[in-house]
């Protein structure tokens, strides 16, 4: 019992690294540890969320699969292990973040289509994606016109013209088609993660004995907001 | 070799993000700069035609005079040969009325702090004689920190067709004044007041304090302030929002009044505002001067707009495993299948359809641009129901209809969709050699 304490406390990376490296404050970092320990024990109380366990948070059923739910779990299992620990879950989380750049959500969104992790998006990775989605929804198109589909789409984002979508042409893509293009990248209950689980406030586990380090310029501003915010709310 | 790429000035022209009967929506990015605008294109011919001229001039210049952080602001104003394209800033987050239709209703934090933000900017607009005269949530945009951004203060013309809105047969007034319906002189000050507290009980409840099948039912309600706060509005809440809803509009509070309530004041952030701008109409002048000279040698065209077009991957994106936020929405019980199906009919006919059908159904039907909410009651009364549809084009002549639950249970929206589609078989398109009664079978056993 006590090595198995111990190893789990090795395997948590200081919640004041994670604040420095992401776009969450030390309270909202306490809040998604809460949350990842609902994850991560919902079928085996390991410290972990594995496969079966992201799939029940994700669907509400851990035998339930999916193409994209798979790549979603890949892409947030960055040591490639086989489970999402705490620090991978707040840094994949991150790119979720209201805050975060366009382009790293951009970056993502093209790590999660590039099935095959050459580098790029190709014809057959997007065929492969788009009956996934009719198989989710029940439907059913032809092959000719799903070769419709893909051709107007790489018309439009293979502006190089050699047959697959490069991370340059990607950015390129996106930014003429923000809106709809990243509509499952930013999670807006993010933002305000203490607010709506303020009871994880009181319950977190986490010793909150360490100083809070040094931040880059570019999140400075937002601490500073949520900063004022958590002040007031505690009052 | 590259492609050509589409530019207007220095803007380099991106997809459609909208259409109406006026104007047509594009987003663009500012080539010097990076950043994103949305640029609303009008031909000539068309405010020629709608004797809008004067009225849209008039609005532009407003909405340049009425600058502040939450306010869609207006970049410039600039004109080709046979359009006009005003350049707006670029709105990351959408509407806040798709968020209550995809949520239902808002905690009463959240909704306070967008109250306290359309206060802010409301007054701020009233300080400089500018009323807006048609807030309502399609008129409220979120940018990607989730802050409000209103929309359309001084362009209402483009969505009011020129017409007074109390004079129009579409759409039905949920949220306008009671004194502004009676068709006298009124206080626009007091009629946003209004409003904006229509808007509050909206965010909170998830539907409309006023709403009834015929009008001058709805009016009789309007004009006695006749509503019910569900049980779960606070008795704080009820009382503020009762101050607000006051159908005289000499005794309803003010917006100085409405900033002294405890229950406005509550993790309350006026934004702190930068000194007034000059503010130069130039280029809205130049756009507008010269435009009769061109009118004699256009040919006229109007076009209708359409439903969104879709590519690979925004139809990629509507997968349930790409959506993380049941993680984090724990209210939300997971649909355990999607919903969606699939039309070679032309567009118009799939929402002439869909509308027929859910008036057979008893349902209460509001459409506009290619989406529809459906409401009614669930077969066990619990509570409200509601179901949204959206049509996107994915190739020529061919249409994904996709259909959400918006509120109500899981149960009453299954059989609500088995319901729905049997009816509307006669849209709904399958390929060859595909059973018709293979996808509703396969529902039974779910």
């Amino acid at each position: 019992m006590g090595c198995c304490c111990t190893k789990q406390r090795v395997d948590q990376k200081d919640p004041a690294v994670l604040a420095s490296q992401t776009y969450f404050n030390l309270s909202e970092i306490e809040a998604l540890y809460d949350l990842f320990k609902k994850l991560s024990s919902s079928i085996i109380d390991d410290g972990v969320i594995s496969k079966e366990e992201f799939q029940l948070g994700l669907f509400g059923s851990s035998e339930k699969r999916s193409l994209f739910a798979d790549r979603v779990f890949e892409l947030f299992d960055s040591k490639n292990n086989g489970v999402i620990e705490f620090g991978e879950f707040v840094q994949a989380l991150s790119v979720f973040h209201p805050a975060a750049p366009q382009t790293q959500k951009a970056d993502f969104a093209f790590r999660l289509y590039d099935i095959c992790q050459r580098g790029f998006i190709q014809r057959h990775e997007v065929r492969e994606m788009i009956l996934a989605l009719l198989n989710e929804s029940n439907l059913v198109l032809s092959h000719e016109i799903i070769e419709v589909i893909i051709d107007k789409t790489f018309e439009e984002a293979d502006s190089k013209g050699d047959g697959r979508i490069d991370p340059e042409e990607w950015q390129e893509f996106v930014a003429r088609n923000p809106s709809l293009l990243l509509r499952n990248m930013t999670i807006p209950y993010l933002k305000d993660l203490t607010t709506q689980f303020h009871s994880f406030k009181l319950t977190s586990g986490i010793e909150d004995c360490t100083s809070r380090s040094s931040t880059s310029p570019e999140k400075d501003n937002i601490l500073e907001l949520k900063d004022n915010f958590n002040g007031v709310s505690i009052n | 070799m590259k492609k050509v790429r589409r530019k207007i000035g220095k803007y380099e022209v991106g997809r459609t993000i909208g259409e109406g009967t006026f104007a047509k929506v594009k987003f663009a990015r500012n080539s010097e700069t990076g950043d994103s605008v949305a640029i609303k294109i009008m031909a000539k011919t068309t405010i020629l035609q709608h004797r809008m001229v004067e009225q849209i001039k008039r609005e532009i210049s407003i909405m340049k005079i009425v600058r502040n952080p939450n306010i869609v602001r207006l970049h410039e104003v600039l004109a080709s040969q046979t359009r006009i394209y005003i350049i707006l800033e670029f709105v990351m987050g959408g509407e806040l009325y798709d968020k209550i239709v995809q949520q239902g209703k808002l905690s009463e934090n959240e909704s306070r702090r967008y109250f306290q933000q359309l206060i802010d900017t409301v007054d701020h607009c009233h300080r400089k004689g500018v009323y807006h005269r048609d807030l309502k949530p399609e008129n409220l945009l979120l940018d990607a920190y989730g802050n409000l951004k209103v929309s359309d203060f001084g362009l209402s013309a483009l969505t009011k067709q020129g017409v007074d809105l109390l004079h129009t047969t579409c759409g039905t007034p949920n949220y306008v004044a009671p004194e502004v319906l009676s068709n006298r002189g009124y206080d626009g000050a007091a009629a946003d007041v209004w409003s904006c507290g229509v808007i509050l009980y909206v965010l909170m409840a998830g539907y409309l304090p006023f709403e009834e099948a015929d009008l001058p039912t709805l009016y009789r309600r309007i004009n006695a302030a006749e509503f019910v706060c569900p049980f779960w509005f606070s008795a704080d809440t009820k009382s503020f929002i009762q101050k607000i809803l006051d159908p005289n509009p000499k005794t309803r509070v003010k917006i100085e009044e409405i900033r002294k309530e405890p229950w406005f004041k509550k993790n309350y952030f006026p934004v702190k505002l930068g000194e007034d701008e000059q503010v130069n109409l130039d280029d809205v002048r130049a756009v507008f001067d010269d435009i009769e000279d061109q009118y004699v040698a256009e040919r006229s065209e109007i076009t209708e707009g359409g439903p969104l077009i879709m590519n690979a991957f925004e139809m990629i994106a509507l997968s349930q495993g790409l959506n993380l936020s049941p993680l984090f929405d724990r209210l939300q019980d997971n649909v355990k299948r999607q919903t969606r199906f699939v039309s070679r009919k032309p567009a118009k006919v799939i929402i002439s359809s869909i509308e027929a059908v859910a008036e057979s159904m008893g349902l209460k039907v509001h459409s506009r641009n290619y989406k529809v909410r459906l409401e009614g009651v669930s077969a066990n009364r619990v509570g409200p129901f509601a179901v949204v549809l959206e049509v996107f084009e994915v190739a020529p002549s061919l249409f994904m209809v996709d259909v959400r639950r918006a509120t109500g249970d899981t149960f009453d929206y299954h059989k609500f969709y088995m319901n729905f589609c049997a009816k509307l078989g006669n849209i709904i398109w399958r390929p060859a050699g595909t059973m018709p009664n293979s996808n509703l079978l396969k529902q039974m056993t779910l």
